[in-house]
């Protein structure tokens, strides 16, 4: 056994292992809300590289609405292996509009890790329901990666801006809809350098610096971001630490921060989010902080860093979005990127023309 | 009535002859007039050779035959290593080079071709390009200063998708196929993916995490 052992260990480390199919394990709990119809998962594979197995799970489910009521989003997550790094994923399918008894289907496109153990078998993947956000924001799920939260995020990110291109296209008529398009479609281009999270901050830098960081105000957010400060160093940013205080009336569990990076050019771009579980009464203050780093794939002279308040939860689970009005600030406009319901009417408009964009709004 | 041999007579006559044999000799000469006579001939040859040994030929150039005899005897010497028969140690030292079995090493290199061809076949190309840079840091005696390197499996999100990458190498890019139409990571540990399906136009979200 412990030459079979060597032998698959050394012919995975020489990349001879290669190519082999693997049909995930597909698990809904009795009482789900959607029931499975098919599955294909012939496209998926599994490759060994070095110590590691990279599990490529490329597939698609066909499923039905069982409930009676309309599911919004789903999140299914995929477990090549739980604990190591790069073991876990999930594919979001938000916006939907999937009425009792329909079907939908979800798309899965995952590229995961897991380390090589001789004698364990080959890989194994797992596909769960992690949860499903109904037209009421109504939620069912084990949530274990907190699906709840992104998806009611961008449902509600999906309602402003549905709202938005309504109510332009009632005031100022298709063509004032074509306009907000083209100048969305415009935003979308202009993308930063590819980024890289890393699980702590380098120490074979030589050049790091401490910087402060700037914040967008926002007058109607419930909580005001006091001051914080960012290491950076050549092409590297890390371990943000900023003070936040709740000004709203409710307690507060969660809130998310991106980040806009300005390098010496003047040029700018959405670098990162920064999440973070903290429980503030109404009035108290708390600090965020982070170890992680920030790499970039192309030389950024960084010169600035400008956070927003990209969203809050409270502690009865309801959230908090900025207004199309505080994002088109002009330190956000540009820069914070669309909502995914925006990008999706986006590839409609650009895709099927002003006319499917506009059919595609009445839906809702 | 036996004789001596004629090289006896003439050592005899030369007094080259050694003791035991020079006195039988010496017996027989003083009984056989016939052998008496070749003695006094080698004699005669002697005393002839030894009054002319003091005038050279006519015209004899004494340093140039001298060089010819050198260049001759050193000929000799060559040619006879030619034609004598190897010593040991020479035969063992020609038969590290000469004689060997090349058919093994023939073997081997051939196994070496088909697995460099199967490596290069396999091998993708984001490890060739770490085996470069392997090379590289080696020919230049330095070590990677690649930041992001050297710190295990990272994630990277790019206009192409996101992407594991392991000291400088990629393990992969979660991809649909198409590009994405915005990508992020989270300070968190995670990185997505949007992609809007052309045909359906349903957004879908890819995420994974590493930590």
């Amino acid at each position: 056994m412990r030459i079979v052992n060597t032998i698959v260990l050394l012919a995975a480390v020489l990349g001879i292992v290669s190519g082999q199919t693997l049909t995930p394990k597909i698990v809904l709990p009795k009482d789900s809300p959607v029931g499975l119809l098919t599955y294909d998962f012939s496209n998926s594979t599994t490759s060994a590289r070095g110590g590691t197995y990279i599990v490529d799970v490329r597939g698609s489910l066909s499923l039905r609405n069982e409930t009676q009521r309309r599911i919004r989003s789903i999140t299914l997550a995929v477990y090549a292996q739980e604990v190591a790094p790069g073991g876990v994923g999930s594919v979001t399918v938000p916006s939907l509009n999937v009425g009792p008894s329909e079907t939908f289907s979800v798309r899965i496109e995952n590229h995961l890790l897991r380390p090589l153990v001789p004698g364990a078998g080959g890989p194994s993947v797992e596909v769960k329901l992690d949860g499903i956000l109904f037209d009421d924001l109504s939620f069912y799920g084990p949530d274990s990666l907190n699906s709840q939260r992104s998806m009611t995020h961008w449902e509600l990110e999906a309602r402003r801006d549905r709202d938005h291109f309504k109510s332009l296209l009632k005031t100022a008529g298709s063509e004032g809809l074509r306009k907000e398009m083209l100048a969305s479609l415009a935003r979308q281009n202009d993308r930063g350098p590819g980024v890289q999270m890393v699980r702590s901050r380098s120490t074979n830098v030589d050049s790091d610096r401490e910087i402060q960081l700037a914040f967008a105000s926002m007058a109607e957010a419930p909580v005001e971001v006091f001051a914080g400060t960012a290491r950076v160093s050549t092409n590297e940013a890390s371990a943000p630490h900023f003070t936040v205080k709740n000004r709203s009336t409710r307690p507060i569990e969660h809130l998310d921060m991106g980040w806009i990076v300005k390098d010496a050019q003047g040029r700018e771009f959405f670098a990162a989010s920064t999440p973070a579980d903290l429980k503030l009464a109404p009035n108290q203050s708390g600090d965020v902080r982070q170890d992680s780093a920030l790499h970039f794939q192309q030389p950024v002279d960084i010169r600035s860093i400008t956070g927003f308040l990209a969203g809050i939860e409270y502690a009865d689970g309801t959230q908090w979005i900025p207004t199309r009005a505080a994002l088109s600030l002009p330190a956000l406009r540009d820069h914070v990127p669309a909502s995914p319901e925006e990008q999706r009417l986006l590839q409609i408009y650009n895709k099927k023309g002003l006319d499917s964009l506009i059919e595609e709004l009445k839906k809702f | 009535m036996k004789h001596p041999l004629v090289t006896d007579l003439a050592l005899h006559a030369s007094g080259d002859l050694s003791g035991w044999q020079r006195f039988v000799t010496t017996l027989h000469c003083n009984r056989c007039e016939q052998c008496r006579g070749k003695i006094q001939g080698f004699l005669l040859d002697r005393e002839r050779m030894l009054a002319g040994r003091e005038e050279l030929p006519e015209g004899l150039d004494w340093d140039r035959l001298s060089a010819e005899m050198t260049a001759n005897i050193r000929v000799g010497l060559a040619a006879g290593e030619c034609v004598s028969p190897l010593s040991s140690h020479e035969s063992q030292k020609a038969s590290l080079f000469t004689g060997w079995n090349w058919r093994p090493a023939a073997a081997i290199a051939g196994l070496m071709v088909v697995f460099a061809g199967a490596w290069s076949l396999n091998l993708p190309s984001s490890d060739s390009a770490a085996i470069g840079r392997v090379f590289q840091n080696i020919t230049r005696g330095s070590r990677p200063t690649a930041i992001g390197e050297d710190r295990g499996p990272v994630v990277q999100a790019s206009s192409e998708g996101i992407e594991f990458r392991e000291n400088g190498s990629t393990l992969g890019v979660s991809s649909s196929g198409s590009q994405p139409v915005a990508v992020s990571v989270s300070f968190s540990g995670s990185a997505s993916a949007r992609y809007v399906d052309n045909d359906t136009g349903q957004m879908t979200i890819t995420t994974v995490y590493v930590q």
